[in-house]
């Protein structure tokens, strides 16, 4: 059974807290901070601010007996794990990325082709078979 | 073990002092929380991944207003949901009841400004392997617009070659096209059909020289968009092209649709699934009673856990 020490909890003010947390998200994108990393520390630390709110109040987490540890324990390992082992991909570049788009941009911007003039002037003669059933002779 | 006799009504219960049903909502719900981490994990090595993300919202339609106020949502309907349950155990079950239609309902508005969203995203085709990322991808896409709009007006103008009932497979492009010729060169009596005909005929023909400059690689996309305004313009099938837009490239945007539509499509589900959980108690109407009062507990700790998702994949979905 679980507790009834949650049944003088103010859930509106829970709620209301809530809901300035949301606002102070919406807020950071309004200010425009040009600093990604400070813009991703403030709203997953406001993130974390709500989510914790839920748990404890929402879904009564605080209120609950041990067993949350025994229950959640497992989970909450394997969920920090998970990005933890991912890390290396993340933060260490231990190999050299081969991106396609990255390169194709590099090109763009340092290679010019010729224009769409010239292109149209001397094209007639080679129409490939799939184009060749757009042309009419 | 006492003897005395109050004991023997009181039966032995071992393990966690919480009902099952309750107990197998929070190990469902551990396996929930590493479900999305991965999902998360993934978003967050892919995007890290890739310099040039794109973040420009004029660019990814994404509307932090929306997302926003589908926080709000999302947060208001955990309130009443945990405002149901309260109800419940003081057992005032009309009050629990009126709670949760408030919640389903607002669900429902989550997922009306989720689809308008991905109506955005499906208009602007910000959709998995539609997105060109390079100039010659979009010069490519580009062609293929035009390439459907010419094929989709060949089609319609030989319709009447599909009406053929003893026709055995659908007639070939060439047949087609021949189709059109004939017509032209037999002078419909008709000025507008002839005029439609020419059309479609001069209309082709330019989209083959485009298509043959860019086979050459003598097309960049600034010429295509020279080009299409050029063609657009023209009197005779200007018309028939106007609602192409010339494509215009986005660096790891098909990555970006697919973590998105993946992410939030998940989350939808899972808003679904929720909703589906509410309405086994709202079907009991005014017969809502004490025995649901585990039902309404264990949806609703499901449910604040669809918040909580939520919670985490605005800021990093819409802000960051």
């Amino acid at each position: 059974m679980s507790d009834n020490h949650n049944s003088h909890v103010n859930y509106l003010a829970v709620f209301i807290a809530l809901c300035v947390f949301t606002g102070i998200s919406v807020l950071t994108d309004l200010v425009h901070i040009p600093n990604k990393a400070v813009l991703a520390v403030i709203v997953l630390a406001v993130a974390s601010a709500k989510a914790l709110c839920v748990m404890a109040f929402f879904m009564h987490l605080k209120f609950e007996g041990r067993w949350k540890y025994v229950l959640l324990a497992p989970t909450t390992i394997l969920a920090i794990g998970l990005p933890l082992a991912l890390l290396p991909d993340v933060g260490v570049h231990y190999y050299m990325i081969d991106v396609p788009q990255v390169e194709a941009g590099e090109t763009e911007t340092s290679h010019s082709s010729p224009s769409a003039e010239d292109a149209d002037k001397h094209g007639d003669s080679h129409s490939s078979e799939h184009e060749a059933a757009e042309t009419h002779h | 073990m006492s003897h005395a006799p109050a004991a023997s009504h009181t039966p032995l219960k071992m393990g966690i002092p919480i009902p099952n049903s309750k107990l197998g909502m929070w190990l469902f719900l551990g396996t929930e929380i590493m479900f999305f981490t991965a999902f998360i994990g993934t978003y967050i090595v892919c995007r890290l991944g890739s310099p040039g993300w794109p973040t420009d919202t004029a660019v990814t339609h994404i509307s932090i207003i929306a997302g926003g106020f589908n926080t709000f949502v999302l947060l208001t309907s955990s309130f009443f949901v945990v405002k149901a349950h309260e109800a419940m155990v003081d057992k005032r079950f009309q009050k629990a009841n009126q709670f949760l239609w408030g919640t389903f309902l607002l669900g429902f508005v989550f997922l009306g400004i989720k689809s308008y969203e991905y109506k955005g995203k499906w208009d602007h085709d910000i959709l998995p392997h539609h997105i060109p990322e390079t100039d010659a991808q979009a010069v490519q896409k580009g062609l293929r617009l035009l390439n459907d709009t010419s094929q989709a007006e060949l089609t319609a103008l030989t319709a009447s070659l599909d009406d053929d009932a003893e026709r055995e497979k659908p007639p070939e492009r060439e047949e087609r096209q021949a189709t059109v010729q004939a017509e032209i060169a037999a002078q419909p009596e008709s000025p507008e059909r002839l005029a439609r005909l020419n059309a479609y005929n001069a209309f082709s023909s330019q989209l083959a020289l485009l298509k043959d400059a860019a086979q050459r690689e003598a097309l960049t996309l600034h010429d295509f968009e020279h080009e299409l305004e050029t063609m657009q313009a023209n009197e005779q099938y200007g018309s028939l092209i106007a609602h192409i837009h010339a494509p215009h490239p986005i660096k790891y945007g098909n990555l970006f649709a697919s973590i998105y539509f993946l992410i939030t499509g998940f989350h939808a589900i899972h808003v679904i699934v929720g909703l589906t959980l509410f309405v086994f108690v709202l079907k009991q109407g005014s017969r809502l009673n004490s025995a649901w009062t585990d039902w309404v507990e264990n949806s609703g700790l499901y449910w604040h856990f669809v918040d909580l998702v939520w919670i985490f994949l605005f800021p990093l979905i819409y802000i960051i």
